[in-house]
């Protein structure tokens, strides 16, 4: 039946079907052609979102329902959008208006294809956790955290800090994310409150007990989940996430004491494209999920922190303090991100 | 009209012995129409030209970037050997077995036997991890059984079953049609003249199958070239991880890995061609074949084509509909939202087969009437395009339509993404559109050019017809890798046009398997369903 792939020699067959194809096809070329062409009419910005749909789209939505600004999305990986738009930015040509970042690394990427924010936008949030030249501005926080298996970890044996997790009692049963930005960005931040030789140490002796190498925060919070490690450094919000698709997983998440590295607080970060005609729209958009409606829906339906002062957090999630999460400056995170990248790949934790 | 019926008449019934005399004379000086291969060939290695161009003028160190590339280089090398062995030998011997032998159900199994192939890597990589770690369903079968296997399921030895068990339809299909076609007399006559079936086999059937081998497991290997969502997933450490990994701080090396495997591809490339050999092939009819009797061997030969089908389908299938019943369980799928995703991809997807088959046609022309280095350099510019990353392919293209004067209207285009798809896949349409031309044999174009003087009208009468099937299978393998591509559609697509592919990777990395799980089912059924319709069902029943 399949012999059709690739089929050799010659066979009789009529013209009727070819031609239904080919008009099948010329049919469909011009209805894609009407849907692409369709839109900008009216007030619209466009975002490019690091930020998966099922985590923003519905805020989105109310955001246009709300302003009547239409927001059209592309969506993609935060490195690979940050890519496109300094691409874009050189060629002169402005596509996106806003971009939203999985953390504050990209943003120092981009830098000089970002445009000032107004210092209203900024105040909304505490100056720790904004960009000091008022390029970009944190939306959520997301703490990192020690998910660990309830089956196979007695909480008793869980470490205070994340230095003390480089022992033998956790030789091959740490999942780590090297190559992921939070874990970067992470790093810097240790980088900067224990100093250099502190970090390129611990880092070192991180990768002399082997751990175990993940894609991303995700598949660490997965692969703990169904004990294929014990322990893994991630973000804490996926492992609510994880509960929310399955209550039965056996992961959860163990916070090293306050002011301890291992629980930086990592933000989710906005910009507006420097050059973009539409800045006043694309504030607004910013302004809106910084408001009190949008910081409650990070808070309460992706499970993470409000930045903005007064907003509380989920049922389940744990209040913490900002100034506890280790003092980190992300200014100087930004501008550390390939020395960082350079410390973990020396260390031979990159991949 | 009704002598140009006859000629194709007599091609059917096998009349024209001579139906595939090497190429004429001409073949030496090439004509014009080398170089409208060549002009193809040159959009086609628009990326390779990029990669090269960034890592001239980004200045790269030579020294370091080797140093850093080097270990990866050795893995990705021992990964795609590995993996394109096996496909190619599983491959081989399930086309055998589903064509050339009394197998019970071998109709269903040759159908069921290609569905590995729809899935996108990272999403059938995850749910084969979730399927065969702790928790999972084979992982707990096992433990019932008494069995303790291991928690873990990644490196290299992972990375390898898991590859070879989604690629090896690349070699199945092409094989299946060559056996197909292959009449089973000649065979007969070696067995009646004293050889055994195995020698029959490799003295017979394997030197006329071995081109149908080699195009396929060529697929392969180029495929795991590039491959990044499914190793990465399988924690080994290939070139692409170190292309995406450098993609923003060092530039350099990130090009010069590309670079990399360009320069492997293009080996590879040079390799096949060689080794391929200017063998002609028994074009001869099939006629009525005698199938192989297996005898007792009936339930191990069923007991491999069930392996196979568990690893590359069934353990995947299984996570993937646990995740969906969860979601749909907990009402948490919005079925509505993924009609959109579902057209666009079937759009796309098919307005790329047929653009792709159009496009690589006349470099396949070439490339069998004619061959030459003019044609080679061209089809090794298309099979260059499937061996580095949709990430650099898409970047290639919008920096270029972003800064190329009079070709900004291209930029975030359906033109673009289409363009970026024929690029990427154009060599997956390239052997099957070759094995199309050489359906029109030499006489046959003779004699219709003594019969019917207008070009246009021997090529609709003649030339297309015989064509048909294999423009056909090679329009239905584009389709399929076009179905699930990622890469290229997140970048280059309009803004607000989402594929199914891009739905089942914005679930995935972020958590929402739900998501997941009823995409990934919804595109297997669109995959199957467009394939039989389209590809099949016509085919059947003419």
């Amino acid at each position: 039946m399949l012999d059709i792939f690739w089929m050799d020699g010659p066979t009789l067959v009529g013209m009727s079907t070819h031609r239904r194809l080919l008009s099948l096809a010329f049919c469909i070329t011009i209805a894609l052609a009407a849907s692409a062409c369709s839109g900008d009419d009216g007030d619209s910005i466009t975002l490019y979102s690091g930020r998966g749909a099922g985590l923003i789209q519905p805020i989105i939505d109310r955001f246009e329902d709300e302003s009547g600004i239409n927001v059209n999305v592309k969506y993609g990986n935060t490195a690979d959008l940050a890519l496109l738009i300094s691409e874009e930015s050189a060629a002169g040509r402005i596509e996106a208006d806003v971009y939203l970042s999985q953390s504050p690394g990209a943003m120092g990427f981009l830098d000089d294809d970002l445009a000032q924010l107004p210092p209203a936008t900024l105040d909304l949030v505490a100056p720790t956790t904004r960009d000091d030249d008022g390029r970009w501005v944190g939306i959520s926080g997301r703490q990192r955290v020690l998910v660990y298996n309830s089956d196979a970890v007695d909480p008793a044996d869980l470490p205070d800090s994340v230095f003390d997790l480089v022992d033998e009692r956790w030789r091959g049963q740490v999942g780590v994310a090297g190559g992921n930005g939070s874990f970067q960005d992470f790093v810097t931040a240790m980088r900067f409150t224990e100093g250099e030789d502190v970090t390129a140490k611990w880092l070192n002796d991180l990768e002399s007990i082997d751990p175990v190498a993940y894609p991303n925060n995700n598949s660490i919070v997965a692969a703990v989940g169904r004990g294929e490690v014990e322990v893994g450094l991630v973000n804490h919000y996926y492992n609510y996430r994880a509960l929310a698709e399955d209550p039965g997983v056996a992961s959860v998440n163990h916070l090293f004491v306050a002011g301890d590295p291992g629980g930086t607080l990592i933000v989710t970060a906005a910009a507006i494209i420097d050059g973009t005609d539409k800045a006043d729209f694309a504030n607004e958009f910013i302004t809106f999920l910084l408001s009190p409606e949008g910081q409650q829906y990070f808070a309460e339906e992706t499970f993470e922190y409000p930045l903005v002062p007064g907003t509380p957090t989920a049922g389940n999630v744990p209040e913490i303090e900002f100034d506890d999460v280790g003092s980190l400056d992300l200014d100087e995170l930004e501008g550390g991100l390939a020395r960082t990248r350079e410390l973990i790949a020396d260390a031979g934790l990159e991949s | 009209m009704s002598d140009l019926g006859a000629v194709r008449a007599a091609t059917a019934a096998g009349a024209d012995s001579n139906a595939s005399r090497p190429v004429s004379k001409r073949s030496a000086v090439p004509g014009p129409s080398a170089f409208v291969g060549l002009a193809i060939g040159a959009v086609f290695a628009v990326p390779a030209v990029y990669v090269a161009a960034q890592v001239v003028t980004l200045n790269t160190p030579f020294a370091k970037t080797l140093e850093e590339i080097q270990g990866p280089l050795w893995r990705t090398l021992q990964l795609a050997a590995l993996v394109s062995a096996t496909a190619a030998l599983i491959g081989t011997l399930l086309a055998w077995v589903t064509v050339r032998t009394d197998l019970p159900f071998r109709k269903a199994w040759r159908v069921a036997l290609v569905l590995p192939l729809v899935l996108p890597s990272f999403v059938g990589a995850g749910a084969f991890i979730a399927g065969v770690t702790p928790g999972g369903i084979i992982h707990e079968t096992l433990l019932a059984l008494g069995f303790t296997p291991p928690r873990r399921f990644r490196g290299l030895g992972a990375s390898w079953l898991v590859l070879s068990a989604f690629t090896y339809p690349y070699v199945m299909l092409p094989v299946s049609a060559r056996l197909t076609s292959l009449r089973t007399s000649v065979e007969e006559s070696a067995r009646m003249l004293g050889c055994s079936a195995r020698q029959a086999f490799v003295r017979v059937v394997l030197p006329e199958i071995r081109p149908a081998i080699l195009a396929g497991a060529l697929l392969v290997f180029l495929y795991t070239l590039s491959e990044f969502g499914a190793v990465q997933l399988l924690g080994y450490d290939t070139l692409t991880r170190v292309i995406f990994a450098t993609r923003q701080a060092d530039r350099a090396v990130s090009f010069a890995a590309a670079a990399a495997l360009l320069v492997l591809a293009t080996l590879v490339v040079i390799a096949e061609r060689r080794f391929r050999g200017r063998a002609v092939p028994d074009q001869r009819p099939a006629g009525a074949q005698r199938p192989a009797e297996l005898g007792w061997r009936k339930l191990p030969a069923t007991l491999a084509c069930a392996a196979v089908l568990t690893a590359g389908l069934i353990i995947p299938v299984t996570s993937l509909l646990l995740w969906a019943v969860r979601g749909i369980r907990d009402g948490a799928i919005a079925f509505g939202d993924l009609v959109e995703p579902t057209v666009n991809t079937a759009g796309v997807a098919l307005v790329t087969a047929v653009i792709t088959v159009i496009v690589i046609l006349p470099i396949a022309t070439e490339t069998t009437r004619r061959p030459g280095p003019i044609p080679a350099v061209a089809a090794a510019a298309v099979l260059g395009g499937f061996a580095i990353p949709g990430l650099v392919i898409a970047l290639a293209l919008a920096v270029i339509a972003l800064n190329a004067s009079g070709v900004g209207w291209l930029y975030q285009s359906l033109v673009l993404l289409i363009l970026g798809y024929v690029v990427h896949f154009g060599s997956q349409a390239l052997a099957s559109a070759e094995q199309a031309v050489r359906a029109v044999p030499v006489r046959v174009r003779e004699q219709a050019r003594l019969l019917e003087p207008v070009a246009i009208r021997r090529a609709t009468q003649i030339d297309v017809p015989l064509m048909r099937p294999g423009l056909v299978a090679g329009g239905g393998l584009v389709m399929l890798a076009t179905l699930k591509e990622l890469p290229v559609t997140l970048l280059l697509a309009p803004i607000g046009f989402s594929t199914l592919a891009t739905e089942i990777w914005g679930g995935f990395t972020e958590g929402f398997y739900a998501e997941t799980g009823v995409a990934s089912l919804l595109l297997i059924a669109v995959s199957a369903s467009l394939t039989w319709l389209l590809v099949l069902r016509p085919t059947i029943r003419s």
